[in-house]
């Protein structure tokens, strides 16, 4: 069976061009507080799309479709603004948004999608659809999405983000704060995680979400699993330890991965 | 505790919020705040020993065996500092929620509450629109939810499904004094805690 491969190499101040696996980063920023390192994040994401050109096949310097539409930021209204960090698209409800904000972003060309009439899904359920729908269907392996400010907070927010992940399961969604990262893993597949231990770990764990889990194996583990129930009200595997540069994860059921961030990180791009 | 009243003097407030017990992993206490708490009275409890629960479990435990069988119908555990951060520990301190289904514990951060609405029952929850509200969620947790029906809500579910992948209750709004919720799964309720709340006693 095919392995998945995981890493967080994003979150390293650069990427080593044969880091795998070689994704096509977006990344989207919600109206929350967000976590210290998204500058380096949205700095980072120029790179690894420019890199990637460069070793096109063809040669040749084109733009890339996913480049052009990978930033969605819907602005803090706290936050600071600023020309460095313009988004190519603000996308969602519109009623957190401040309109000084939103005429702000016009001017430097950014394009508003008001979403308003679609009350059923999350802002973020919107920008993932938004990038998703830009991303060609040959390309989307290789997205990768990364979600700051997803966490924290009401609860209820974090739930629907995370629920958010559950809805588009084919797709990389990774989601960030401050302490940690979150992202799912699909049932039935050999998941195989690269730990980067100078910038993840060692704390993780792995969450049934949604529905228990039968039977989950994994090597890498402080607290190995093996043919090991997972449920809400018995076992859910949390403070465990990444005990090396790889974990490996085989669950019946669809389960939330996460691991800690370190905070020695310097975030600053 | 001292964090939360900067102008005062960190002594002072440490022997005015002086806890019964300290109980746990004890792996992320500093020494000098336990031997400061023991001088005070307060009892240490080392449950380093037992590594399958966390230190919110053992706490829960400690004050479940400490309560009467009679009491136990109106024992209430508040919990505050489980939300945020991590978000390993977080969901540790909802799996204990789930663990401890016929309690009541609250966790409460500075955005919100959560607790648990058991299933197959007739929840009846009281919304002090002065402290907490409008904005709530039901939440699925561990299981699909077959069927939930409320009333009292923005967008009040009737005989409707939840999972997660599909339908799940947030961003809702608490429209009145009071929300019914009955479902056939055990449910996570959150409400918003409002900011204007002048949190000094």
């Amino acid at each position: 069976m095919e392995v998945v491969h995981h890493s967080s190499a994003f979150l390293l101040p650069s990427v080593a061009p044969d880091h795998r696996p070689s994704l096509n980063y977006a990344l989207i920023v919600l109206n929350q507080r967000l976590p210290r390192f998204t500058p380096l994040l949205w700095q980072h994401e120029q790179h690894s799309c420019g890199s990637a050109l460069m070793e096109a096949p063809t040669g040749c310097l084109t733009k890339c479709p996913a480049c052009s539409l990978t930033k969605t930021l819907l602005p803090s209204e706290t936050g600071m603004i600023s020309f460095r960090y313009k988004p190519d698209v603000i996308k969602g409800d519109m009623d957190s948004v401040r309109t000084d904000v939103v005429d702000f972003y016009i001017k430097l060309g950014t394009k508003v999608v008001d979403a308003s009439h679609d009350q059923d899904t999350t802002d973020l359920h919107k920008c993932v659809s938004f990038i998703c729908d830009f991303t060609p269907d040959l390309e989307k392996s290789k997205l990768c999405i990364l979600v700051a400010g997803a966490l924290g907070g009401r609860f209820d927010h974090e739930v629907g983000n995370i629920n958010v992940l559950c809805r588009f399961k084919d797709t990389r969604i990774i989601l960030i704060s401050d302490d940690c990262l979150i992202h799912l893993l699909p049932k039935a597949q050999n998941h195989e995680i690269h730990v980067l231990s100078s910038v993840v770990g060692p704390h993780c764990g792995l969450i049934p979400i949604g529905m228990p889990s039968r039977s989950t194996t994994t090597t890498g583990l402080q607290w190995d699993l093996s043919d090991t129930e997972m449920k809400f009200g018995g076992l859910v595997s949390t403070s465990n330890i990444a005990k090396g540069e790889t974990v490996t994860v085989h669950s019946d059921s669809d389960l939330l991965w996460t691991i800690s961030i370190k905070k020695s990180q310097d975030s600053s791009p | 505790m001292p964090g939360l009243f900067p102008h005062e003097d960190a002594v002072a407030v440490r022997n005015r919020y002086k806890p019964d017990v300290i109980k746990g992993d004890m792996d992320s206490v500093r020494t000098d705040v336990v031997d400061f708490y023991i001088k005070l009275g307060t009892k240490v409890v080392d449950a380093s020993h037992d590594q399958d629960t966390t230190d919110l479990h053992k706490c829960v435990s400690f004050i479940c065996d400490f309560t009467p069988d009679l009491e136990k119908s109106k024992l209430c555990i508040l919990v505050a500092g489980a939300l945020g951060g991590r978000f390993d520990h977080e969901v540790g301190n909802i799996n204990v929620l789930c663990r401890f289904k016929d309690t009541r514990i609250i966790l409460i951060s500075d955005d919100c509450l959560i607790h648990l609405l058991p299933k197959a029952q007739n929840h009846e929850i009281h919304v002090l629109s002065s402290v907490v509200g409008p904005h709530c969620g039901l939440i699925p947790i561990g299981m699909p939810s077959r069927s939930t029906t409320t009333t009292g809500l923005q967008w009040d579910l009737s005989d409707t499904e939840m999972k997660f992948g599909g339908l799940v209750s947030t961003s809702n709004i608490a429209k009145g004094e009071t929300v019914t919720v009955h479902s056939d799964s055990d449910l996570l309720w959150t409400i918003s805690i409002k900011k204007s709340q002048d949190s000094s006693p």
